[in-house]
């Protein structure tokens, strides 16, 4: 009698409790002003964590959780519903090589990323030019000796499609050539992955953020020109892209704040710095 | 007079009573049964309503792409609309093979190591042991082999890169071994010792009567085991997609980095489109994984009624 009177007491509970969560859910998402949910770029992820850091200081009412996949998840996930707010590696609102504009979202500006070609410490490669990565992405160049480096096969890792450093690397490093896909080749999720893959690996060459550029791995010089913060902004170094973060329409409330926040300078010069991504008023 | 009316008053009292407590027992148990009918009911539609919806979004794909190039061709480049996903199809099976061929005589000696010839304390120490290996999440076993693993293998093997099938069914193997061995562990103990003292009064050796007597006796349960490892080896999915390379080519030995079914539907589904073949193939891929998974099941259940 106990044990029936329990569970059903239990179970009408959680039906109020499941009920009562959906429906304050669904009457607080007109007004959805505290909730921040930032999704998307890998590449962006260490100034999105970082400003969600501080923003939360100043607003600890304001529920703010902040994840990582790929940049085209950015915006997919914010037409869909699940974020309020996609960062992307790449303007969302305009089309580029791979994916098409998407509709109804409004980009905002955040970041100056540059991007590094990056190979194992143990690697004695200093320079690459644009028609040697070129060969080497694309599976022509197979081995180090003909880039002027240790008799051994390049192993190749890549991005996964969908990653916004992929496109933008492709675009800017490799001119729009096309990658291999068989071979010495294998593919990771995202730039944590990338790190560790070149840096187990004394043969492998990748790229990644320059913000990810420390511990076993190395970043090599492009056309004659190291991938430096300041080499960016005096415009020697080409291969970097505008960071965004996109959102359903004109943002409200608490990711107005936090978008505000992001592009105000103190964290444009302060943390953003840091962090060797390059303020966006820097560029002309 | 009063003592009478008393005595009699008093049966009375009780047959109701007992009457009453009888019909609320009967309505509890009545409730009880439609509430756990209700519960399984729910499972069950839960159940099939995914199965119905994977299948259904999996099969939207065959309206761009024909079953043959989706089965039996190899090129994998959704960019440029083609959807072949042999290579993965086939690297599943080889990996699930390849890792039961690693797998499965180790879990079996000692899962017979552990129930016949452990003395009790050492069984004490080693079935823990082994029950905490399964709860170890898996993308730990993953990182590892990422950064144990694969190091050595190129180190040993002297190849490039060192993904490919040999560290995931490394890998896997490391992950399905307590599965396996535990379960097979309780088969062989399950065997009844009249066997064994038979088998020992006949003169047999403590080797003669594990090989003929007792394990011939558990082996529906170790079979058991095995399907059941490989259901988890098939599903596996975040130590995979690490050690696996996650290149769309086919395997041409152990050490070329490949992709299975698991491991590219775990990178590529976030970044897909809703409503595209893309979509859909990753979908159908999923819906493989699953009728493989139920094929397994069935066999075990086959097994079952057939064996002790």
């Amino acid at each position: 009698m106990k044990m029936f009177k329990r569970i059903t007491i239990a179970a009408l509970s959680t039906v109020a409790a499941v009920g009562f969560t959906f429906g304050s859910i669904s009457s607080t998402k007109a007004a959805s002003s505290n909730k921040i949910v930032v999704a998307g770029s890998t590449a962006l992820l260490p100034v999105t964590q970082q400003a969600a850091k501080e923003f939360k200081r100043s607003n600890p009412k304001v529920s703010i959780s902040v994840s990582g996949s790929s940049s085209v998840a950015g915006p997919q996930s914010v037409l869909r519903g699940s974020a309020t707010i996609g960062a992307v590696d790449w303007d969302a609102t305009k089309s580029v090589p791979g994916f098409s504009a998407f509709k109804g979202l409004k980009a905002h500006k955040i970041a100056v990323i540059p991007f590094a070609t990056i190979v194992n410490k143990s690697n004695p490669v200093k320079n690459l030019t644009s028609s040697q990565l070129q060969g080497i992405f694309s599976g022509k160049i197979t081995n180090w000796k003909q880039v002027g480096g240790k008799n051994a096969t390049i192993v190749v890792v890549n991005r996964k499609f969908g990653s916004g450093t992929r496109v933008n690397y492709q675009m800017k490093a490799l001119n729009g050539k096309s990658f291999m896909t068989k071979g010495n080749y294998k593919e990771v999720g995202k730039s944590g992955e990338m790190v560790t893959s070149v840096s187990t690996n004394p043969n492998a060459i990748g790229y990644v953020d320059l913000a990810y550029v420390k511990g076993n791995i190395k970043a090599v010089n492009f056309n004659g020109v190291a991938a430096t913060t300041s080499n960016v902004i005096n415009g020697k170094y080409k291969v970097w892209s505008y960071g965004y973060l996109v959102t359903k329409g004109n943002p409200t409330g608490a990711n107005a704040k936090y978008i505000k926040y992001v592009q105000s300078s103190k964290f444009q010069n302060g943390s953003l710095k840091k962090l060797k991504f390059i303020p966006v008023s820097k560029m002309k | 007079m009063a003592k009478i009316e008393y005595e009699l008053q008093e049966p009375k009292l009780l047959i109701n009573k007992d009457k009453i407590v009888k019909e609320k027992v009967y309505v509890q148990n009545q409730l009880f049964k439609i509430f756990c009918l209700l519960s399984v009911l729910f499972l069950g539609f839960i159940l099939l309503s995914i199965i119905v919806f994977i299948g259904k979004t999996g099969l939207l794909v065959f309206k761009d792409v024909s079953l043959k190039e989706f089965f039996f061709s190899t090129t994998w480049e959704p960019f440029e609309e083609k959807y072949g996903a042999a290579s993965f199809i086939l690297g599943t099976l080889e990996l699930t093979g390849l890792t039961l061929l690693l797998a499965a005589p180790i879990s079996i000696t000692v899962a017979i190591f552990t129930a016949e010839i452990a003395p009790n304390w050492l069984k004490k120490i080693l079935r823990p042991i082994l029950d905490l290996l399964v709860g170890i999440p898996s993308i730990v076993y993953g990182y590892l082999g990422l950064t144990l693993l694969i190091p050595f293998i190129r180190k040993v093997t002297g190849t490039m890169m060192g993904d490919g099938l040999l560290a995931a069914a490394i890998v896997l193997t490391i992950m399905v071994l307590p599965t396996i061995s535990r379960i097979s562990d309780d088969a062989i103990t399950a065997v009844s010792s009249e066997l064994r003292e038979a088998s020992y009064a006949l003169g047999a050796t403590r080797m003669q009567t594990i090989f003929r007597v007792v394990i011939p006796h558990a082996s529906s349960g170790v079979l058991t085991a095995i399907i059941l490892g490989m259901a988890r080896a098939i599903g596996e999915t975040m130590a995979v997609v690490m050690v696996i390379g996650n290149t769309p080519q086919l395997a041409t030995d152990l050490l070329t980095p490949t992709a299975v079914l698991t491991s590219n539907i775990v990178n590529q589904i976030i970044d897909v489109e809703f409503d595209s073949t893309w979509n859909y193939a990753l979908y159908m891929m999923a819906f493989l994984l699953l009728i493989l998974s139920n094929v397994l099941i069935f066999i075990i259940r086959k097994l079952r009624t057939k064996g002790v």
